[in-house]
């Protein structure tokens, strides 16, 4: 959703979800960092198809990465570039790793607000 | 050159194979096409025609399973743990954002709702099938520990520490190693000495109101060596609080933690002045007793507490009534 960093909370959620950043958190910047990568990875290998920001969210040791795809490609390849990036993700940040996606037929379907 | 040479090479002739050419061409323009067609060299590449993009054939997907969705379905065999929303495994008509000349956009390829943490999967049924699946493991509240008060009986020390859960691959926290001990005073055996020296060595870890003692350890580095520590420390104040150094005979008043009438000026006065005309000496200060004295008693009660508690307009009006009765008895009582 368009807004500023002032309307998080307000108007709009936060992408990334855990307790690292909250007072007397643990590793702020190992998973900041770790967020980043994991953003990268996303827009690497599921690439031209990710329609809206990817949420991190975090519980205990396991990352949840949620986002919106579009419907561009077969669902053979969805499967495969799922099971793809749970697997190579959990292996380098040693952690299951879950991901929740939603699909779109449009790209268009997500935007809310031209700027 | 003679007729000798001819023979020779004649003889080297007759030798070679049958059939063999020495001086036979391979590549020819005489070779025959193998396709059936003239291969021309085509330098420029006219003839290439390039792949079609592979069109995208749109996936057929299903209706939403929200849908089909029967009324009286276990819920919570949809959506058993947590999870990021669905739009299509959730029968709700939710709506989610913000937009100040629309209406909020819907649930379909909406990333709000998505970011938000739901408690789908903690509905009150499945709360209650979580309580019954685990309710084998429970045992029975023990006898004799019905109320407060009997807990505080029979385990009068608490001790507190803190497990911390995170959002992140580390168990740890520097924090859980903190060990808060609480005991009332009043259950340990300590004698009026005693009580008074282990208030002083205790400090501020002692709340008068409350009559409890907190003794907070967190210089080891596990919780392990800081509970050790502070039990270790607990005893030592116990045992140090009941022995009596020979020093502590020096106490004088200036060193008393409150006023005491008996050992002050106060009670020579007064007796001085209730066994007025005769002279008074310290042994019969001393062995004055007030027990049978109601003005007396009242008067040490006006000045202990103007003392101790310090001068506000009650004490101090107490303190009047009391010196009154002291001095001119005939005009309280008139």
């Amino acid at each position: 959703m368009a807004g500023p960093p002032h309307t998080i909370a307000h108007i709009k959620g936060w992408n990334s979800w855990n307790t690292c950043n909250m007072l007397d958190g643990l590793r702020p910047a190992e998973t900041a960092i770790d967020d980043e990568f994991i953003r990268r990875f996303m827009m690497g290998t599921w690439h031209d198809l990710i329609a809206s920001e990817i949420i991190i969210k975090r519980q205990h040791n396991i990352i949840r990465i949620a986002a919106i795809t579009v419907q561009k490609i077969s669902v053979t390849k969805v499967y495969f570039l799922i099971g793809y990036t749970e697997e190579i993700l959990s292996y380098w940040l040693q952690c299951p790793i879950k991901l929740e996606l939603q699909t779109v037929e449009d790209r268009t379907a997500v935007v809310f607000k031209y700027i | 050159m003679s007729a000798l040479q001819t023979t020779l090479r004649r003889t080297t002739v007759v030798l070679m194979p049958m059939g063999y050419h020495p001086a036979r061409v391979w590549c020819s323009t005489r070779a025959v096409p193998t396709d059936g067609k003239f291969r021309v060299l085509d330098l420029k590449k006219k003839s290439f025609v390039p792949h079609a993009k592979k069109k995208y054939n749109k996936t057929i997907t299903l209706p939403p399973r929200a849908l089909s969705m029967p009324v009286d379905q276990d819920w919570s065999n949809v959506w058993p743990g947590p999870k990021t929303f669905h739009p299509a495994t959730v029968p709700l008509a939710l709506r989610q954002g913000y937009d100040p000349k629309r209406a909020s956009p819907g649930k379909y390829g909406n990333a709000e709702l998505m970011k938000i943490p739901n408690f789908l999967h903690l509905t009150p049924p499945a709360v209650k099938k979580h309580c019954s699946a685990l309710k084998k493991f429970c045992t029975e509240w023990p006898k004799g520990l019905e109320t407060d008060e009997d807990c505080d009986r029979h385990f009068p020390m608490t001790t507190i520490t803190t497990d911390y859960c995170h959002s992140s691959p580390t168990i740890k926290d520097p924090k859980s190693r903190i060990v808060t001990m609480k005991i009332k005073l009043s259950t340990l055996n300590l004698d009026k000495h005693a009580r008074d020296k282990m208030i002083r060595l205790v400090g501020d870890r002692y709340d008068e109101e409350s009559d409890m003692l907190t003794i907070v350890t967190d210089r080891c580095p596990t919780r392990k060596q800081n509970y050790d520590y502070g039990v270790y420390v607990l005893t030592a104040l116990y045992h140090e609080s009941n022995t009596f150094e020979e020093w502590e005979r020096q106490k004088q008043e200036a060193d008393m933690e409150y006023y005491i009438w008996e050992n002050n000026p106060s009670k020579k006065a007064y007796v001085t002045l209730t066994r007025w005309p005769e002279k008074v000496s310290d042994d019969d200060v001393k062995s004055h007793s007030i027990d049978d004295d109601t003005v007396g008693q009242k008067y040490k009660e006006a000045v202990t507490e103007l003392l101790n508690n310090g001068e506000d307009t009650y004490t101090l009006n107490k303190y009047r009534e009391a010196a009154l009765a002291v001095l001119l008895p005939q005009t309280i009582q008139a």
